[in-house]
């Protein structure tokens, strides 16, 4: 590896410099395993996938496969999928409803709460033998505001002090339902020939929007709509340090194509109710302003007024990541809204939507250019770093991120920068006071 | 739904007909002439691609990857023509092979298809295979026209694809 250092933090000149062996290296990425994947919480899935006692879905996270699944008295579970026998994959399902999952190689059986519950000629085995010592292993599981997640680590801090401010960010979204939000069936799963951080990146770069996705723009105008970053006196957004390595990027609403009378009529009256119940500065900030959120590792929750897209990505190789996308919907909108959002986001998210196709391309396009790492060694993520109120379309947010990555990577401790996320929206004792 | 039988023009297609059809569509996509392409759509048509994990689910309430009417169908080639969507320039060349085509119903001016795809996409050092199943609905009322095309894809993942940045 390099001897130069991996991330230049230099607050004098102003400069941010990533070193691009950190993309192209399997030794970073053997690395990336053992103190982020195998440490960090990371998110598995929305509890209302599986709503009944009993629903399972079977997903990778942090390259082991898991079963998302609520036992018999309905706490969300997740169980890691080897059998403790001989390590079979016990459920090789993608989705279902199960009471027990059976391995199929010698017909160990597990219940829902991931028990052993039946071993075939069990009278074989000694009395040292313990069945309640053979369950399915489970990972520390925590939730909040119904997002799931894990982590490896066999010593970890508890979920909320490890979202800190990105718990805000969390209930902008999970608040914007009386009945609760949820993730809509159907499933987002592409791959890119990229490093997984650049997605990270991406997803949170107000920077790119008109280079990049000028001809989604240019459809909305087309439809007779103008762009919030584009209309006039709107600004140009912020961003912060979230903590702990989670940022945002907080836009002016970026407009609602194809929107007919009737879904702005129930646009409008969902924004009254809500504004009724947090208070107009709550609303505000959730219904008229855009929020692309990180939340160290690898998730990132984006809200366009549109849709909310929940997102995950893992590498398989410094050069490969598989992507996974979701639509968060809330539960009580009325069908014509479901189906109004569902084609929104859809069409700017999607993999054959009119905008992912060409962050793909980009980042695609960046790994290709990663081999001249000895020749370019830097990639710079400087913008806004002297000037004291970082926008949307600075990139505060992207080195939010780095400086979590490289103090977990080298030891190398970071200050933050730029001002604490703006919290004065918030309702005393009501926001934030939910999590479960 | 009335119930009515088909009309004559609905019930004399043939399957070599509805075969040259999808041949010369074909061939509109592969020569990049989109413009024509979307001369062949019905003013209320629509092009969807169901999530790869609910290859049965309803796009109105499901989060598919393709569920385009006639304006969003529009927006989508006149970007594809575009310099400037970055994922298409340059243009991929693209090979498309469809087969088994089988008509499975015929009502009123209307014929249903089915048939198996395979759209090969070349980019730079990229090679690609897009399969899967295309269903049709054609209005026979004059010409044939496209009321309902959706391409079922059979892949898991879209890996090493990435995207569907091309029409499929």
């Amino acid at each position: 590896m390099s001897a130069s250092p991996l991330v230049i933090d230099d607050r004098t000149r102003g400069l941010f410099q990533v070193h691009r062996s950190v993309f192209v290296s399997e030794e970073i990425l053997a690395r990336e395993k053992e103190l982020l994947f195998d440490q960090m919480w990371l998110y598995v899935g929305h509890d209302s996938e599986i709503p009944h006692p009993g629903d399972f879905v079977t997903r990778k996270v942090g390259g082991r496969t898991v079963i998302f699944t609520r036992d018999r008295s309905g706490t969300v579970r997740v169980l890691l999928n080897t059998c403790r026998h001989r390590g079979a994959e016990v459920c090789r399902e993608r989705r279902g409803n199960r009471k027990v999952f059976t391995c199929f190689y010698h017909g160990w059986a597990y219940g829902s709460d991931g028990g052993l519950i039946s071993v075939p000629d069990g009278d074989s085995y000694a009395d040292g033998f313990k069945r309640s010592e053979h369950g399915l292993h489970q990972p520390h599981c925590e939730s909040y505001r119904g997002f799931v997640f894990i982590t490896f680590s066999a010593d970890p801090p508890d979920l909320r002090a490890y979202l800190a401010d990105a718990a805000y960010l969390l209930d902008l979204v999970a608040d914007q339902s009386g009945s609760g939000m949820e993730i809509v069936a159907g499933t987002h799963q592409y791959a890119m020939k990229a490093n997984w951080k650049l997605l990270m990146e991406n997803s949170c770069d107000g920077y790119h929007g008109f280079t990049v996705h000028q001809t989604y723009f240019e459809m909305m105008m087309n439809l007779g709509v103008t762009p919030g970053l584009v209309a006039a006196g709107n600004g140009r957004g912020a961003s912060a340090d979230l903590g702990n390595g989670h940022a945002v990027a907080e836009s002016p609403e970026l407009g609602m194509p194809l929107m007919n009378d009737d879904v702005l009529a129930m646009t409008v009256s969902r924004r009254a109710a809500l504004a009724e119940r947090f208070g107009e500065a709550h609303a505000r900030r959730m219904l008229n302003t855009t929020r692309n959120t990180i939340i160290f590792p690898n998730f990132v929750v984006i809200d366009l007024n549109f849709g909310i897209q929940v997102r995950t990505m893992y590498p398989t190789a410094p050069d490969h990541t598989e992507i996974t996308g979701w639509q968060l919907m809330p539960r009580d909108a009325a069908e014509a809204l479901k189906a109004y959002r569902l084609d929104n986001a859809l069409t700017f998210w999607g993999p054959a939507g009119l905008a992912t196709p060409d962050d793909i391309e980009a980042l695609d396009q960046c790994q290709r250019g990663f081999a001249s790492v000895h020749e370019v060694p830097y990639s710079d993520i400087s913008r806004g770093m002297r000037s004291g109120a970082p926008t949307a379309v600075d990139e505060l947010q992207m080195r939010t991120f780095w400086r979590r990555w490289n103090e977990l990577l080298t030891g190398e401790r970071a200050q933050p920068e730029g001002p604490r996320y703006d919290t004065s929206y918030l309702v005393a004792g009501l926001a934030g006071a939910e999590a479960s | 739904m009335t119930g009515t039988g088909p009309s004559p023009a609905a019930a004399t297609l043939t399957r070599a007909e509805a075969e040259d059809f999808l041949y010369h569509e074909a061939a509109l996509l592969d020569q990049w002439r989109l413009e024509e392409w979307l001369d062949l759509f019905t003013l209320d048509c629509s092009y969807e691609i169901p999530a790869l994990d609910l290859p049965g689910g309803d796009p109105a309430s499901t989060y598919s990857l393709i569920h385009d009417h006639r304006p969003m169908l529009e927006q989508r080639v006149i970007r594809l023509k575009k310099p400037t969507a970055h994922a298409e320039f340059p243009h991929s060349r693209t090979r498309r092979l469809i087969s088994n085509v089988q008509i499975t119903s015929r009502r009123e001016n209307e014929v249903q298809l089915t048939a198996n795809f395979a759209v090969y996409r070349v980019r730079g050092s990229d090679e690609t295979c897009y399969f899967g199943r295309y269903e049709y609905t054609l209005d026979c009322t004059s010409q044939i026209r496209i009321r309902h095309r959706k391409a079922i894809l059979d892949h898991d993942i879209l890996d090493p694809h990435g995207k569907i940045s091309i029409i499929l």
